[in-house]
């Protein structure tokens, strides 16, 4: 099972969304997130859907890994459904013993569920386009101006580049040590949870004595190597914002507008 | 207690594009009392094999028989398997965790159910095995301890379960010579001591050579070659060309044209057929010795094959002079 | 300094690792985030303040089927770091601020953003059961992993000192 879990969902394409600066998607991201919660009524979703329907075919992604995304709260979703199409009070359409479907009741169950797989499926473009590593240097740059008030992001960023680059290795640790106490007889599998619970001990302690004795190890290189902190280093990928950005951001702006518009006028 | 292993395959991404075939219908039989060796190019697929004779991975086909249990077979539970088979991964010393040597050591054994007296002979007794002094550091923190003796009670950790098979997986990489051959001469000591079988995977083919009765080959997946270490480490050709070297005694006899050739062996006279590959530093000296007694102080010199020697001839094919 | 930074750094990574490695039962409405036992890391260093709040932030970006928990379910950790933090003199009071600020925070998400009503729990109580479950999952895994953790770690507090 561990073998099989890539770091998160990126998947691998030439297209120009992938290649849209992290920053300029993080924003859109948030953007689009927000509109989810403006709108309102059929128009409205219309205009998000098809937009997230334009950026999938735009980002080449198969659509059936963007729904991938969606499995895990499948259930959710049908039971959110379930439950607001039969316990709304409304113009009963249908009755089968206590069991009534009311108009309100498809409508709110069905808006509800639409726009859970919308946010999904619009924040899953977000993590299937970017590259772990560039979202995290979008973010640091982003919150750039959280430094004057004192927040230390330069090396917040480092810690997630280096606890993202250490987290395969330490995977593999977990796997490793979890089968080298289970040829010790620990079971993970069978018993109470709280035993289950337990059984977990002899895999975190190595663990975690494990991922410090790396992070003894990487200071000292670190410093051995005149690491000195923020202030004043350079980037070897500085991210820049380039022409299809720009375009990006107008054809988002685009959007924003249209959301807006539909809200008031409709 | 024997071990059966039947066509047993192992394929990881199954039905993708990329699966691949870590283990490919391998199949051998080992029995009692026997010390197998298995070798292999990184990938080859040794330490997929061995993790399947102790349940932790499962086939995709094939059976595994460990002594009369059919360990592939559904329903099966861990704790017998376990009981029986023993595994020590690389750098074990990775797994400790307890507060105490004694503590950890004593993990495996009270997994099994056993009652306290029994855990605490066993501890005693897998200490001694290891050559840990139980009054010095039975009480210490495994954390304290240094590499090789952290590798020692890790290793005391599975010996402490009295497995009918145990498998070591590179149980000497990364020390310094001492602490190797203080493994070496443990697992040799555990072996006398507690009977069964015992499997080592290693890179180091001086500790096979020395070490095992029967040697098996992993070449990407496939089992190659299966037996005597003096057999399989006569065929230098095939060894090197599935990127696996020989101890370093057959490389250096091979260099000097010493390798199985009529008089070279040990005590072979003059014309007789050489008992075959040499292993070991005592073989190679021995067969030196050999080769000037019956040749003259020339007969070896050094010099390479296809190389001139002090005299301006070129070594022959054989690399031994008149 | 650096190692500050460095053992955050290692306690995001195992915390994301963990989160990632036991995927099923990290998310959802019932998580038992194992990796949730490590908030007891506070009382041994607070280096565990970000490096819980950058681990947390990486495993939801990454894995999350909620992208919001992204926002709300890392700044829920980092305040329970801090009051774990505050609390470190008291051992057994350090888990409590993640089983308490994660129900509330998560809990809250689940109801208004997400529509998440348990079945067969009555409407209005939907919003404290929502809260009560992901209570439950957080306890279980800092009081019970996590107080065995902690005094385990107890004996080897060297590794923390840098």
């Amino acid at each position: 099972m561990i073998r099989d879990i890539t770091l998160g969902q990126y998947y691998p394409e030439y297209s120009i969304i992938h290649k849209l600066d992290p920053r300029l998607k993080l924003v859109v991201t948030l953007v689009y997130i927000a509109s989810l919660f403006i709108i309102e009524d059929f128009f409205g979703y219309i205009i998000v859907a098809a937009a997230i329907f334009a950026v999938i075919a735009a980002s080449r992604v198969p659509p059936r890994f963007v729904m991938r995304g969606l499995k895990p709260i499948l259930i959710i979703i049908i039971f959110t459904f379930a439950l607001n199409i039969f316990m709304t009070s409304g113009d009963v359409l249908w009755e089968y013993g206590w069991l009534h479907v009311t108009r309100q009741g498809l409508y709110t169950a069905f808006f509800m569920a639409l726009r859970l797989i919308l946010l999904i499926v619009g924040s899953s473009l977000l993590t299937l386009t970017t590259k772990p590593m560039k979202l995290t240097d979008g973010i640091e740059s982003l919150l750039t101006p959280a430094k004057k008030l004192g927040v230390p992001t330069h090396e917040l960023a480092m810690m997630m580049t280096i606890a993202l680059r250490f987290i395969p290795t330490l995977l593999e640790e977990t796997d490793k040590i979890m089968k080298a106490q289970q040829a010790r007889g620990a079971d993970f599998e069978t018993g109470s949870i709280f035993r289950r619970v337990k059984a977990l001990v002899p895999i975190l302690i190595p663990l975690f004595v494990g991922a410090f004795r790396i992070a003894q190890d990487l200071a000292m290189a670190m410093e051995a190597r005149c690491y000195r902190g923020g202030e004043g280093r350079t980037k070897l990928n500085a991210l820049k914002f380039k022409r299809r950005d720009l375009a990006a951001a107008f054809v988002s702006a685009g959007y924003v507008a249209a959301i807006i518009m539909e809200r008031i006028l409709l | 207690m024997t071990i059966r292993v039947e066509h047993l395959t192992h394929t990881y991404n199954k039905g993708l594009a990329y699966e691949t075939k870590a283990v490919d219908d391998v199949s051998f039989e080992v029995a009692d009392g026997e010390f197998i060796g298995v070798v292999g190019h990184t990938g080859s697929g040794k330490s997929t094999l061995i993790q399947h004779l102790n349940g932790i991975l499962k086939p995709d086909a094939g059976r595994i028989w460990i002594g009369d249990i059919d360990i592939t077979a559904k329903g099966v539970k861990m704790h017998e398997i376990r009981k029986r088979v023993g595994m020590s991964f690389q750098y074990p010393e990775y797994q400790l965790f307890e507060e105490t040597v004694y503590k950890d050591i004593a993990f495996g054994p009270r997994n099994l159910g056993l009652a306290d007296d029994e855990i605490d002979e066993r501890v005693r007794e897998a200490m001694s095995l290891v050559n840990l002094k139980f009054d010095e550091m039975a009480e210490r923190s495994p954390f304290e301890l240094s590499g090789g003796q952290k590798r020692r009670a890790a290793i005391a950790g599975v010996i402490a379960m009295r497995p009918e098979v145990l498998i070591l997986d590179e149980p000497t990489a990364g020390l310094d010579p001492k602490a190797h051959a203080d493994i070496l001469s443990m697992i040799n000591s555990v072996r006398e001591r507690m009977g069964g079988i015992v499997i080592l995977v290693s890179h180091n083919m001086d500790d096979i050579a020395a070490t095992t009765s029967r040697v098996f080959v992993m070449d990407t997946g496939r089992l190659v070659r299966a037996g005597a270490p003096a057999e399989v480490f006569s065929d230098a050709g095939y060894m090197r060309g599935v990127g696996l070297g020989l101890p370093q005694a057959t490389e250096m006899a091979a260099m000097l044209g010493l390798d199985g050739e009529p008089g070279a062996g040990v005590g072979a006279a003059a014309g007789e057929t050489a008992p075959g590959t040499i292993l070991d530093m005592d073989g190679l000296v021995d067969a030196i010795v050999s080769a000037r007694i019956a040749r003259g102080p020339d007969a070896i010199d050094g010099t390479p094959r296809g190389e001139e020697d002090r005299n301006g001839a070129t070594r022959d094919e054989k690399g031994v002079g008149e | 300094m650096l190692r500050f930074w460095l053992q955050a750094a290692a306690v995001a990574g195992v915390y994301a690792a963990l989160t990632m490695a036991l995927a099923p039962f990290s998310y959802g409405p019932v998580q038992v985030r194992v990796s949730e036992s490590l908030t007891v890391l506070p009382y041994f260093t607070p280096a565990a303040v970000p490096g819980l709040f950058i681990g947390c932030l990486i495993s939801n970006a990454v894995m999350s089927p909620y992208p919001l928990d992204f926002i709300v379910g890392s700044a829920a950790t980092l305040g329970a770091a801090l009051l774990s933090y505050a609390l470190r003199r008291i051992p057994w009071l350090v888990p409590l601020p993640p089983v308490v600020v994660n129900g509330a925070a998560i809990g809250a998400m689940l109801y208004y953003l997400y529509g998440v009503r348990p079945p067969g729990v009555p409407t209005a109580l939907s919003l404290p059961a929502d809260m009560g479950f992901v209570a439950i999952g957080e306890a279980i895994a800092c009081y019970a992993i996590g107080l065995p953790l902690l005094k385990y770690l107890e004996r080897h507090r060297r590794i923390f000192e840098y």
